[in-house]
């Protein structure tokens, strides 16, 4: 199939957890696949206010009028609950996937120009906490795509197909859209910014697709 | 955008007149207050305007979108109220920036407000919680309150849409202070540390996962019923113990009902006289209880019969033999002393002890002050002086004495041979023995009578007055009270004195104790005889009675009586020796209780008197021989 490359950790977790069969070994269930997953990204969430936070108290806001201010503009994500309900569970998914492939190398040149900017005192925490955004980011990813694989198996998620479009996969095209060169400070906040947001819509899709996946009263 | 509001400015710069007089200006500029969304579908501005200038001022709210440079106005200045823009859900646009601006606008002009970036997502405040009910539940006898709400009818929960978490307060009527508990995303609470009869007041509230927090849920109230389920248990507990203490208790009180009411209720020990009818008290005639109080033919008169009044006389008659165990007896008066009183007995035969004791000094210093009042013959005075030596030999303050004089009895009337020269303090003794043993014979033909006692009795007192020793006989007569411890006042016949000068006597008297009252007074009472010789004071005999013989004197002062002694002594008696007549009567009084184990002696005035079966026994004497 063209265009189907998957990651070494898609196809290695594509064998299953208890694949001999041990007594102990718990099966997860795709509902708590899914709070697992929903309870990661309300993290990472978190912590992306935390840093972004910071930054703007020092900082004053820019006004991008008429800039594109995100590298990930070009990921057509539902801005409305309605058009989000109607996008259906595969291409919902497929956006979350999208964007948390498209946030994991910003992440970590964020992290890595955090810890090699020595003028701030603060630095550090905002290091720690940049590097600990990639790592969830990382891990919410694997973790969205084993809860599409489940639901492709259950025969919820027919047409899903893990599918990244080729441009996305650069690690150099996403950074280099807020800075050509080093990041400063300033970028610093602008990736922030717009990471925040993607973290809110990616936490906002997968409750969506839960809820859409096991209807309940107290979704 | 700026331009268009520029230009506007100038039209409306151009086309205002200047106008002079008034102060009018353009606006001031509005602010932007602040934008919420209640569901992340929709959501309003406020804005707050500015000094409008005197002039009627426009508002107009104006935004940017991101990723466009299309201006838009607010599309609904209405729904919201005044100065607020509404955007319905076709507006909204989530996760997109919307600069926003508000004009005001008047005749001079019009300011703008700083712009402000606005993201929908980030302004969710939802509107308060709906349904909030509170019900009072029951866990095992304790009550606790089940709040349950439900969330904001706007908000989706239900796709998903909008995450809500919840929060709860409770406090008690009346206090201030809330306690705050988070619910998270459940809409239900169990409140368990709660208090029965109290109300309570719960309010609720929601937030987004990442928003704001809504406006506290109007107040519910709840009351909680009074709950006795676990205080029941408690109650019955503590009233099975109780009673269980209480039954124990009135058995425990009920077992020592008796010792219980001893101890409360002391026994008040009332009067118990024997023939005393204790209503003569109650009928308050005064004769009637004098009458009652005086013991009838009491004293016993000379007409009585004196074995009525069951008197018993002791005769000591001393041998040879008892002379012996005279000698033996001289250890001293400290032998007696370790004869105990009897437990029964009466104060004299106890204190005669002690009394004889005394009398021994005391007689003699009767003696001594007495000098010459005494007249007793020589042979007495020697007799006496003997006896009073053999007394005085031994340590006086003994009750010894009293023992040794009851030994002795006999020896002084046997001849009195024992007797050694005394010295002036024993002659003393003798004269004061002899005095009294001249008291002790002499009977009174009983006339005058003393109040209570009756006539003819001799006063015998057998306690301690020695202050008394020098006067009575000093004074002779009427007074002839015992010294020291032996007082022998003579209250009725006032012939005695002269008696008592009497050198000798050569009959034997005889005193009838009437009984030994509580001053350890031996009342006696001449006993009439039959057989009056000289004077009146012939010895009271019994014609045809026996007499009983005092054999000895056994140890621990018992006289050994010997029954079957006919005749009068008479005679007799006064040949063996006027000494004899002599008795000591603290002696006597000694003895008398071993008098009355012998031969059922009696004391009159004693509660059980014994009456003589075979006969009395002559008193010997009745004085003591002081002894120091």
């Amino acid at each position: 199939m063209p265009g189907l490359v998957l990651p070494y950790s898609v196809m290695a977790d594509a064998a299953p957890i208890c694949s001999y069969g041990q007594a102990t070994c718990h099966v997860p269930s795709l509902a708590d696949l899914f709070d697992r997953v929903i309870q990661q990204s309300s993290r990472m969430h978190g912590i992306s206010t935390d840093l972004h936070s910071e930054f703007d108290h020092y900082l004053p806001s820019k006004n991008f009028i008429g800039k594109q201010r995100c590298h990930t503009y070009a990921i057509l994500t539902p801005d409305d609950k309605e058009k989000a309900q109607r996008l259906g569970r595969e291409q919902l998914t497929e956006v979350i996937l999208r964007l948390l492939m498209a946030w994991g190398d910003p992440l970590s040149q964020l992290h890595w120009s955090m810890s090699q900017d020595q003028n701030q005192d603060f630095n550090q925490y905002r290091s720690n906490k940049a590097l600990e955004i990639s790592d969830i980011v990382r891990e919410l990813k694997d973790g969205v795509i084993k809860v599409a694989e489940r639901m492709k198996r259950l025969g919820l998620n027919g047409n899903f197909v893990s599918y990244i479009s080729p441009e996305n996969v650069d690690p150099f095209s996403a950074i280099s859209f807020y800075k050509r060169g080093e990041l400063n400070s300033v970028d610093h906040q602008d990736l922030l910014y717009c990471f925040r947001r993607d973290s809110h819509k990616v936490k906002t899709y997968l409750r969506i697709l839960k809820c859409s996946t096991f209807p309940t009263l107290d979704c | 955008m700026t331009e268009i509001v520029k230009c506007a400015l100038l039209l409306a710069l151009f086309s205002v007149p200047c106008t002079r007089g008034t102060r009018y200006s353009p606006p001031d500029k509005p602010k932007l207050t602040s934008c919420r969304s209640p569901e992340k579908e929709t959501f309003t501005c406020w804005w707050q305007p500015g000094h409008d200038g005197g002039l009627p001022t426009t508002y107009a709210l104006y935004y940017l979108k991101d990723n466009s440079d299309t201006i838009y106005e607010c599309p609904d200045y209405h729904t919201a109220g005044e100065n607020s823009c509404f955007f319905n859900k076709n507006d909204t646009s989530v996760w997109v920036n919307y600069n926003i601006t508000v004009v005001a606008t008047n005749a001079l002009g019009s300011n703008f407000s700083d712009p402000e970036d606005v993201d929908v997502a980030y302004i969710v405040q939802p509107h308060t919680p709906e349904n909030v009910t509170v019900n009072v539940m029951e866990d095992k006898g304790w009550p606790f309150l089940r709040v349950s709400w439900e969330s904001p009818h706007k908000a989706d929960i239900r796709s998903g849409w909008i995450t809500l978490i919840y929060e709860l307060r409770v406090k008690l009527e009346g206090e201030e202070e809330w306690e705050e508990h988070h619910a998270g995303q459940q809409k239900m609470f169990n409140i368990f540390s709660i208090r029965s009869g109290s109300t309570y007041l719960v309010q609720v509230r929601c937030k987004p996962d990442h928003g704001f927090w809504s406006e506290w849920s109007s107040t519910t109230y709840v009351k909680v019923p009074e709950y006795f389920f676990r205080e029941r248990s408690l109650w019955i507990l503590v009233m099975i113990f109780s009673s269980f203490t209480l039954i124990i208790l009135l058995w425990i009180v009920h077992m020592n009902s008796h010792s219980l009411k001893h101890c409360l209720l002391p026994p008040v020990p009332g009067p118990k006289i024997k023939g005393f009818d204790q209503q003569i008290f109650k009928n308050g005639r005064s004769d009637e209880i004098l009458s009652a109080l005086m013991v009838p033919n009491f004293p016993p008169t000379k007409s009585s019969n004196y074995e009525d009044l069951l008197v018993e006389y002791l005769e000591v008659y001393v041998s040879e033999e008892q002379e012996l165990i005279l000698e033996e007896s001289k250890d001293s008066c400290l032998k007696s002393d370790s004869s105990t009183c009897d437990s029964d007995s009466g104060r004299g035969s106890c204190d005669s002890h002690t009394l004889l004791t005394d009398k021994c000094g005391e007689a003699k210093r009767e003696r001594r002050a007495s000098g010459e009042d005494s007249g007793m013959t020589i042979e007495s005075q020697k007799g006496w002086e003997e006896e009073a030596l053999s007394y005085t030999q031994e340590d006086v303050a003994t009750p010894d004495v009293s023992s040794r004089r009851v030994k002795t009895w006999p020896s002084v009337f046997s001849t009195v041979p024992q007797y050694t020269t005394s010295p002036l303090d024993q002659k003393t003794s003798l004269e004061l023995s002899k005095q009294h043993c001249l008291s002790d014979t002499l009977f009174p033909p009983g006339s005058s009578t003393k109040e209570v006692l009756g006539p003819n009795y001799w006063e015998f007192d057998l306690s301690n007055k020695q202050s008394h020793l020098p006067q009575p006989q000093t004074h002779g007569s009427q007074q002839l009270q015992a010294h020291s411890d032996v007082n022998i006042s003579y209250t009725g016949n006032k012939q005695v004195p002269a008696l008592l000068q009497l050198p000798g006597f050569k009959s034997t008297e005889y005193v009838e104790v009437q009984k030994v009252n509580q001053e350890d007074m031996v009342i006696l009472q001449p006993v009439e005889s039959d057989n009056c010789g000289r004077d009146e004071e012939c010895p009271h005999v019994l014609q045809g009675e026996d007499y009983s013989k005092v054999k000895g004197v056994g140890s621990d002062n018992l006289l050994l009586l010997q029954s079957g002694v006919k005749a009068r002594m008479g005679d007799e008696m006064e040949a063996n020796g006027v000494s004899e007549s002599c008795y000591t009567s603290s002696s006597f009084a000694t003895t008398q209780k071993h008098i009355d184990s012998m031969h059922s002696a009696t004391i009159p005035g004693q509660e059980e008197p014994i009456r003589a079966t075979t006969g009395y026994v002559d008193t010997t004497t009745m004085f003591t021989l002081p002894m120091y």
